[in-house]
């Protein structure tokens, strides 16, 4: 059983259906990509799986049983419209969602400040949150969010409105995380973040679950079967069956009974100079415009 | 419910609440602000009263009926005067209607009362007024009854004994008392004083229960509209219950209106006190009122509160949350609305029925313990207590469900079905 599992859950909110029979699962310290287009039912899922909303049908557990105050205790979650009591000093509101979170007041007023300084705010603490800039702000939050080192963190589009660096930061954060055996639901819309970060992905479409899996196996799935091949001769010539040229490289769609290693070999055997080669492999944003532009 | 939560919760609402500067003029400001402001009125007031009835006024007589004994007057300059107030009225006696209406048109007189021949078969007196005579100054003035005492006097001079005509010119002198705790009491308080030290204190403690009650709400709409419009609901929610939250608003702001009360009710406390030391027995303190105040207050107050917590969150907005709670609002004022019916009869079927209605019974209670503390029994205090708790049980589960479903709501409103489906 992983650290959060949906069962065939189902939500609707009057005629539209915001959720149709989902299933999945999130295992424990992974980083696990939830994707899907606007209003695909990702917030929807996140919140049912963390209490907030409860589904009409079908079973959510969270650590192995139904979400109950305790277990929530264990858990994070960065929604995606984010909150803050603007007139509050960072100080007090990461004291107070640390509380919120179990914590006694002195130990959620040092892991505020440690965290703080973890992400860069220590000279802020004193400061009221409408001071702050809309990066800081997020920062704070995401320091709020992680202050109880939960053991499940739900992160929805924590890259929004970051600078490179911030993003770096954030990354980091994440894998520090996976080192450390902590599970991450990371909700975004930058694809290269999630082939960057994530094990395993779903994707939702309308409600209903489109693709699950491990990220490189469903990347796998929807790659091509090609090759790029850097040379300086000419593939066709050699009656190797090159597609296409671009730019001193050959892109080449390889019979379906070859497999890239076999192609290269191939190659080799009849003499061609290869400066480099790759199989095509699928980029998530390919396979999210595929799917859900309607090719899929 | 985790008291921890709770008390998390409303520790930061109520530190929330208490550091804004509105909060601090509202509480410490306002009892200083109508302290000065009525100061002021009443010192101002009572200034220009006191210089008014300094003032000696003249009027005329004209005895043409000739029934007016002489003896009273002293002769000054030429007429025949009489004091009827010490340093204050006085009266001169003309022959002629002619001599006075001079007198009158020149203003050294402000009226002319005239004694007509056939006074004796008709009673009447002509009060002649000049123009610049002020509207209302022979309405309210003294002098009219004190020419009556005088018209009687000089009527029955000499025809009846001592003790009858001392009996007719002054033929009752009320002395009252009232049935006290320790039995019959005398008091010597004027009609209009009395009614205005019942009626006072209810009102005013009334009036302070009622927007002590509203403002408290008020912070409560308001905190539900920030975290909804901050859009904070959501973190709020992934960590504590909605029952956890509401609870925790409920005790945070509660307690900063019940610190707003006490001050408040403090300056009734010490109006009461000044005025107990001031007219020693006969003002009645409503002792009972003032104790019972802060239960009935709180209780109120976690009843209101959590239906409007509960309707707030169905608002999008702050002015759209207003909306909703003015409903409870209103209810709450009604006993307000029919104060005249309460302060004339505080135990009458209205006063019982209201005391028993959750919504109304706090500011009911209170008025009826402060006009007439006999008329209501004790097992009605704490019944109509009794009641508003287990109301306030209900209200606050039913109002938890509510403030789930509202919390989260950032589009239309849910239908009633839906409400009433959540709320089950």
């Amino acid at each position: 059983m992983g650290v959060l599992a949906y069962q065939g859950v189902s939500k609707r909110f009057g005629q539209h259906t915001a959720l149709d029979g989902v299933s999945l699962e999130v295992q424990e310290g992974e980083v696990f990509g939830l994707l899907g287009p606007n209003g695909a039912g990702k917030t929807t899922l996140i919140r049912i799986g963390l209490d907030i909303l409860r589904a009409d049908a079908g079973d959510v557990s969270l650590f192995g049983a139904k979400p109950t105050p305790p277990t929530l205790d264990r858990t994070a979650y960065l929604p995606e419209e984010r909150g803050v009591y603007r007139r509050a000093r960072v100080r007090e509101l990461l004291a107070y969602l640390g509380q919120l979170k179990g914590m006694s007041r002195a130990a959620a007023r040092d892991a505020g400040e440690r965290w703080l300084e973890r992400v860069g705010l220590g000279h802020v603490a004193e400061q009221r949150v409408e001071s702050l800039s809309k990066g800081m702000t997020q920062k704070v939050q995401i320091a709020a969010c992680l202050m109880s080192d939960p053991e499940l963190c739900v992160l929805d589009e924590p890259f929004s409105g970051l600078d490179p660096v911030n993003v770096a930061l954030v990354t980091e954060l994440i894998e520090e995380r996976r080192k450390g055996g902590q599970t991450t639901v990371l909700s975004t819309h930058m694809m290269h973040q999630v082939e960057a970060l994530c094990d395993r992905v779903a994707l939702i479409h309308r409600g209903e679950l489109l693709v699950y899996g491990r990220l490189d196996e469903i990347r796998q799935r929807y790659s091509p079967h090609e090759v790029m091949v850097w040379t300086a001769m000419d593939l066709v010539a050699m009656g190797l069956c090159a597609t296409q040229r671009k730019a001193g490289c050959w892109r080449v769609e390889l019979p379906s009974s070859a497999t890239p290693a076999g192609y290269l070999n191939e190659l080799v055997r009849n003499g061609v100079p290869v400066d480099r080669y790759e199989p095509l492999i699928a980029r998530m944003d390919e396979i999210f415009v595929h799917l859900v532009g309607g090719g899929g | 419910m985790r008291i921890q939560r709770i008390a998390a919760v409303a520790r930061f609402e109520f530190l929330s609440v208490v550091k804004r500067w509105s909060y601090l003029l509202a509480t410490f400001g306002l009892p200083l602000f109508l302290a000065a402001v009525s100061g002021t009125v009443l010192g101002v007031q009572t200034y220009f009263l006191s210089q008014r009835a300094s003032e000696s006024s003249q009027f005329g007589l004209v005895d043409e009926a000739e029934v007016i004994d002489r003896s009273s007057f002293v002769e000054k300059d030429g007429e025949l005067r009489w004091r009827a107030r010490e340093n204050a009225d006085e009266v001169r006696l003309y022959a002629s209607r002619d001599a006075a209406r001079q007198d009158l048109a020149s203003g050294a007189v402000r009226a002319v009362y005239v004694i007509e021949d056939d006074y004796l078969t008709t009673g009447e007196v002509m009060a002649i007024e000049s123009e610049k005579t002020p509207l209302l100054t022979m309405r309210g003035t003294s002098i009219e009854p004190l020419l009556r005492d005088l018209l009687r006097k000089s009527l029955i001079e000499g025809r009846l004994d001592g003790e009858v005509h001392q009996r007719v010119l002054s033929p009752a002198y009320f002395v009252r008392s009232r049935l006290g705790p320790k039995g019959e009491e005398l008091v010597d308080l004027d009609e209009a004083l009395d009614l205005l030290v019942r009626t006072t204190i209810p009102l005013f403690l009334g009036i302070l229960l009622l927007t002590a009650l509203l403002s408290a709400s008020g912070y409560l709409v308001q905190t539900v509209s920030t975290d909804k419009e901050s859009k904070i609901v959501e973190v709020l929610l992934s960590s504590v219950t909605p029952e956890e939250i509401l609870a925790g608003k409920l005790l945070g702001l509660g307690a900063a209106g019940l610190i707003q009360f006490a001050v408040w009710s403090s300056m009734v406390v010490v109006v009461a006190l000044t005025a107990s030391a001031a007219l020693a027995a006969f003002v009645s303190i409503p002792w009972g009122a003032l104790a019972a105040a802060p239960v009935l207050f709180v209780l109120g107050y976690l009843f209101l509160g959590s239906l409007m917590l509960a309707t707030a969150a169905l608002g999008a907005n702050a002015a759209e949350s207003q909306k909703l709670t003015l409903g409870w609002a209103v209810l709450a004022i009604l006993p307000l609305m029919v104060l005249v019916v309460l302060l004339e009869d505080p135990n009458g079927i209205l006063g019982q029925a209201m005391t028993w209605i959750p919504f109304t019974s706090p500011l009911t209670v209170i008025i009826r313990l402060s006009v007439d503390a006999s008329g209501i029994a004790s097992w009605e205090v704490l019944g109509a207590m009794l009641v508003l708790l287990t109301s306030t049980w209900l209200s606050i589960r039913v109002g938890a469900r509510l403030f789930r479903v509202g919390f989260l709501l950032t589009g239309t409103m849910p239908s009633f079905a839906e409400l009433w489906r959540q709320a089950r």
